[in-house]
């Protein structure tokens, strides 16, 4: 059994009186990829937005989610401290009107870092995990919005691994891209998990069949079934999660 | 020719009326301005003080006044009017409460500005003991510009895509931080050109100011820098007639032979400086946008 990143116990998630979650009990192995799949409203996106607190304000998040054997979903949690541990891609790229270069170290400055040189080292060891760096390189003063939709999620990702994170939370980060760029932010993740616990959401079974290693599938804000991939897809225990993977769904 | 088409044709033909109108009462009325008063303007018109009782005189201390009371009162406003929309479009939550103060906000907007004045007489003047004074009409100035100005603020906060701040808090930034470093940059157009067209607004504004700044023009030295000393030009606790009331005084109770000329002459500078105000703002507006995506 692997190690594990990150365990969720009885966790619920309410809008105001509305309920998307329920008694959701997983845990996230280490350096996997584990895939949240389900249909639109499952509440995969919901329960994933929870695991850095980034439902604070939106949503009331009970039950337990254990980092390094502290639940940090307590209300006096350092919610900054967490999501610096546990970061986030979302849908849409989103760089900041800045420069590439700002950009990526954007998370590091606003910590403090000063020295130019750590800087510069890490915006080149981020920029590469992210396999952007061939691309950019000498364009690195240059406005981060003027990369394609593709590059432009590519540094978001890169502005996340810059800030060191152990887990990186990915809601649909491909849902907005052609199927090119999403190849290679798929080809850049499988490189990632050999330092990164990565747990994405995908709308897109094919893609939670080719990349990851876990998958999960949601059905009306429960978890049905989790399991290792090739598993869950060959032989699923349950049979909604059959219906579903079959498209016989609803 | 079909109904439908006849019947559109008269609803464009009406619509195109009415703007055709509207266009034309507001250009004829800059028109004549300019036309009336621009001929009276000259360098020396510009840059020599009004005289009391002979013709030939000036307007540059009304000039110089209304541009240090836009300063004044734009130092004063921008601040609380950015910090009141950063409440409400950053952290005020959805509730009865911040709906009365929006309802607040904009009552105030429709406050007649003579009333503001002689609110500002009553408050700043007497009993703050600021005597007519550029402070006074600033802080009345200040009343006058909160609501369009937070308004504005909270329109260029708004229009910063949330997906930016979910964006730096997902990076572990704090609330404020987001705030500051991510949000307030990408409103700066937004507020600056609402700030611009509040400058705009407080050149021509002379109601507000009858009451608080005062209708005199003491003679200052436009040599003493130091904001302090009571004759300094920069002194804000002097009292100063501005270029919109001079135009009203010299109307109402000028003795000057020339009054109608300089007048004029007045409201032609005045209302080029408003249209200067408010092509600034947008090319400014622009310029920043274009700057920021670059």
């Amino acid at each position: 059994m692997n190690e594990i990143a990150l365990a969720v116990q009885n966790v619920a998630v309410a809008y105001g009186e509305k309920p998307v979650v329920t008694d959701v009990n997983m845990e996230f192995p280490a350096h996997q990829i584990t895939a949240l799949i389900g249909a639109s409203g499952s509440g995969k996106s919901t329960l994933l937005r929870s695991l850095n607190r980034m439902n604070d304000e939106i949503a009331t998040v009970t039950g337990q989610i254990n980092f390094h054997g502290v639940d940090i979903n307590r209300p006096e949690t350092n919610v900054y401290r967490v999501r610096q541990q546990i970061g986030m891609v979302f849908q849409q790229p989103t760089p900041f009107p800045m420069s590439i270069y700002e950009n990526v170290i954007y998370g590091l400055r606003l910590r403090g870092e000063k020295d130019r040189t750590v800087l510069d080292q890490r915006v080149e060891a981020s920029l590469k995990q992210a396999a952007l760096w061939e691309e950019v390189k000498d364009r690195l003063q240059t406005s981060a919005q003027a990369l394609s939709g593709g590059q432009q999620q590519r540094l978001c990702i890169a502005r996340t691994l810059a800030t060191q994170p152990e887990i990186i939370l990915m809601d649909e980060p491909t849902s907005a891209l052609d199927p090119i760029s999403t190849n290679q932010i798929e080809a850049t993740l499988a490189q990632l998990k050999e330092q990164f616990t990565i747990i994405i959401v995908t709308h897109n079974m094919q893609q939670a069949s080719r990349i990851s290693d876990w998958t999960a599938y949601f059905e009306q804000g429960k978890l049905v079934e989790f399991k290792p991939t090739d598993q869950l897809f060959m032989n699923p225990s349950e049979q909604r999660t059959a219906d579903y993977l079959s498209g016989k769904f609803g | 020719m079909q109904k439908a088409e006849k019947q559109d044709r008269l609803a464009t033909g009406l619509i195109l009326g009415l703007a055709g109108i509207a266009a034309l009462i507001v250009i004829s009325l800059v028109a004549y301005l300019l036309i009336t008063g621009l001929p009276h303007v000259s360098w020396h018109f510009l840059t020599s003080s009004a005289s009391a009782f002979t013709s030939g005189g000036g307007i540059f201390d009304q000039l110089f006044n209304s541009f240090y009371l836009v300063i004044l009162t734009l130092a004063v406003a921008v601040p609380l009017a950015l910090g009141a929309a950063i409440y409400l479009s950053e952290y005020a939550p959805q509730n009865g409460w911040t709906n009365a103060l929006r309802l607040a906000i904009e009552v105030l907007s429709s406050l007649p500005s003579i009333v503001i004045g002689l609110f500002g007489y009553l408050v700043f003047v007497l009993r703050w003991g600021l005597d007519f004074s550029l402070l006074a009409g600033a802080l009345a100035l200040t009343i006058i510009n909160l609501p369009l100005l937070t308004r504005a603020c909270e329109t260029a906060l708004q229009q910063v895509p949330a997906l930016q701040r979910q964006a730096g808090l997902g990076l572990g930034m704090p609330k404020w931080q987001v705030t500051l470093k991510i949000v307030l940059p990408q409103a700066l157009p937004g507020i600056l050109t609402g700030a611009i067209l509040s400058a705009g607004r407080i050149f021509g504004e002379a109601a507000a100011l009858i009451y608080t700044a005062g209708q005199s023009t003491v003679n200052v030295d436009y040599t003493n820098w130091n904001p302090f000393a009571p004759t300094s030009f920069l002194n804000p606790m002097r009292p100063a007639e501005t270029l919109a009331v001079h135009i009203w005084k010299v109307n109402t109770e000028g003795l000057i032979p020339d009054a109608a000329a300089v007048s004029s002459g007045a409201a032609a500078v005045l209302i080029l400086t408003i249209l200067i105000f408010n092509l600034s703002a947008r090319g400014l507006g622009n310029y920043l946008a274009r700057r920021l995506r670059k």
